[in-house]
C-alpha cells in the first residue's frame, strides 16, 4: 500500500509544491496547475486509525467538501473553484484566491479608524451565512480564518469567499445552524477580542438575510446556554 | 505550465497545407494550435487544435469512430475555453493511469470528461462532433512534443485552421449554460468557466 501511494503522480507532484499549512486532517499546497495558481488540499492517511474505516472516512470527507462546495457555487456563494480531484491520494485541487487575506488577518489589521470597514465586512459574512444555511448547508468550522478577502475597491458580492468545507453537511435543523453560529461566536470572540458590537452586527445582518433566521437565532440562544453539545437524556 | 512555442517557419512538422492557411492568416501573435504540457504528466504533452467551415465533418466522425484519427473531436460550440479542454483531458490521463476510465479509450474519455452528467451516450451526441457540424476542436495527447500526429489531423480536416484562443467566438452561451445547467444566480459568484469546471471536476460524486 506504502509503495503503491508513492508511485501516485499526484504525490509525486505534491512534493514539488510549496507546503502551506499542516494540520491533522489535512496537508495544504500551493502550485501550479494545468497553468493556474492552484492550491491542492491532502487529506493523508491516519496511521492512528485501522487502514479500512481511514480510507473510508477520508474518502466520505473528500466527497462531501467537493458536493458542498458544488452546492455552494450553484446558490451563488463564492467558494474557490475546484479543478481536479482525485479519490485515490485524496486531493482536492482548487482554484488559489490570489492576492487575499483571511478575514482574521483583516480584522487583525485593522485600525480603530477602519471600524466602518469591519461592519461592512461583519455585515456581509451575516449575509452570506444566511444565504449558506437557507440551502440547508452546515459549515461545521466557522471561523475568520475559514474566510477569505479579495483586496479590491468596495466590498462586493464575490469578494468575500468561504473555504474548507472539509466538516460540512446538508441539514434543515435549526439546532444545526444554531451551533454553526455558535461556533462561529466563539472563534470570533476568542481571535478577536472585544468585538461583541461587531458579532452583533454579523448576527443582524445575518437575521435580516435569511428567511429561516428566527428558529436558528432561538436556537443559538439555547446552545449558548448549554453549550454545543445536545443534553444526553432518554 | 510549459507552452511550447513553434512557428511555422521552425517546426519541421507542419504540413504545406498548414503554413498555407497560417500565411494566410492575419498574424496576432499566437500559434495557431496550443501545445501545453501537463504537470501531473510531464511524459505527455496537450495539442489542442480549431477548424471552422469544415466540410467533412461526416468522415472525421467516422474516421474517429474507427479508430483512424488519434484524437479527440469536440463540438467548439460548447467549449468556453481551452481549459476546458485541458482539465478533460488531464482527468482522463489521470483516470487512464489508475485503471477507471469510464469509456473505451482516452479520446472517447476525453470527450466524457467535458458532459457534467455520466451518461456516455449523452455526452457524446452533446460533445462530440456530429454531422452537421462546420466547426471542430481537435485534441491530441502524445508522450514526445516533436513525435506528434499534427500533420496527420491537418492533412484528414477539411477546413479553415483558426487560432484555438478564437474559440470563444464559435460558443454557443445559451446552449453551455443549458447543458451545465448554470443559473444566473451561480454567475454571480464567477464566470461561466468557473462554472463549467466545477461541474466537470466534481460530475462523479453527484
Amino acid at each position: 500500500m506504502a509503495v503503491e501511494k508513492t508511485n501516485n503522480h499526484v504525490l509525486h507532484f505534491l512534493r514539488s509544491a510549496e507546503l502551506l499549512k499542516q494540520g491533522a486532517e489535512a496537508r495544504v499546497y500551493r502550485g501550479e496547475f494545468l497553468g493556474k495558481p492552484t492550491v491542492v488540499k491532502e487529506r493523508f492517511p491516519k496511521l492512528y486509525r485501522h487502514p479500512t474505516l481511514d480510507e473510508k472516512l477520508t474518502h466520505r470527507r473528500t466527497v462531501q467538501e467537493v458536493r458542498s462546495i458544488l452546492r455552494c457555487r450553484k446558490a451563488g456563494i463564492s467558494v474557490p473553484v475546484v479543478y481536479f480531484v482525485d479519490y485515490t491520494s485524496h486531493c482536492i485541487f482548487l482554484e488559489d484566491i490570489v492576492g487575499s487575506v483571511t478575514v482574521r488577518d483583516y480584522i487583525n489589521s485593522a485600525h480603530t479608524s477602519e471600524a466602518k470597514n469591519l461592519e461592512v465586512v461583519a455585515r456581509k459574512i451575516g449575509e452570506i451565512l444566511a444565504k449558506m444555511h437557507d440551502e440547508d448547508l452546515v459549515h461545521g468550522d466557522l471561523t475568520t480564518s475559514n474566510m477569505l478577502m479579495k483586496r479590491g475597491p468596495g466590498c462586493g458580492e464575490a469578494d468575500l469567499l468561504l473555504i474548507d468545507f472539509g466538516l460540512s453537511y446538508i441539514s434543515a435543523l435549526p439546532e444545526d445552524k444554531g451551533v454553526d453560529l455558535y461556533v462561529l461566536e466563539k472563534a470570533f470572540l476568542s481571535t478577536h477580542p472585544n468585538t461583541e458590537a461587531l458579532f452583533e452586527t454579523l448576527l443582524k445582518s445575518y437575521s435580516a438575510s435569511s428567511k429561516k433566521s428566527q428558529t436558528v437565532i432561538k436556537k443559538l440562544d439555547e446552545v449558548r446556554l448549554r453549550g454545543r453539545k445536545r443534553s444526553m437524556v432518554g | 505550465m510549459q507552452y511550447i512555442a513553434k512557428t511555422p517557419q521552425q517546426s519541421e512538422l507542419q504540413t504545406a497545407k498548414f503554413i498555407w492557411i497560417a500565411s494566410c492568416c492575419v498574424y496576432t501573435g499566437f500559434e495557431m494550435h496550443l501545445s501545453q504540457r501537463l504537470e501531473l504528466f510531464p511524459e505527455y504533452t496537450v495539442t489542442q487544435l480549431l477548424f471552422k467551415d469544415v466540410k467533412n465533418a461526416t468522415d472525421l466522425r467516422k474516421n474517429a469512430i474507427a479508430g483512424e484519427i488519434s484524437g479527440a473531436l469536440i463540438n467548439p460550440s460548447v467549449l468556453v475555453d481551452p481549459f476546458q479542454v485541458l482539465v478533460a483531458t488531464n482527468k482522463a490521463l489521470h483516470l487512464q493511469k489508475i485503471g477507471k476510465m469510464k469509456t473505451r479509450s482516452l479520446y472517447s474519455e476525453i470527450i466524457f470528461n467535458l458532459s457534467p452528467t455520466n451518461n456516455i451516450s449523452e455526452a457524446f451526441k452533446n460533445f462530440g462532433i456530429s454531422d452537421s457540424d462546420s466547426a471542430v476542436q481537435v485534441v491530441l495527447v502524445h508522450a514526445d512534443a516533436e513525435q506528434n500526429n499534427m500533420d496527420d489531423i491537418l492533412s484528414k480536416v477539411d477546413g479553415q485552421q483558426i487560432s484555438v484562443h478564437h474559440i470563444s467566438s464559435l460558443s454557443n452561451i445559451a446552449k453551455i449554460k443549458k447543458l451545465y445547467k448554470v443559473s444566473p444566480q451561480e454567475e454571480l459568484c464567477g464566470s461561466l468557466l468557473d462554472a463549467v469546471i466545477c461541474r466537470m471536476a466534481t460530475k462523479d460524486v453527484l
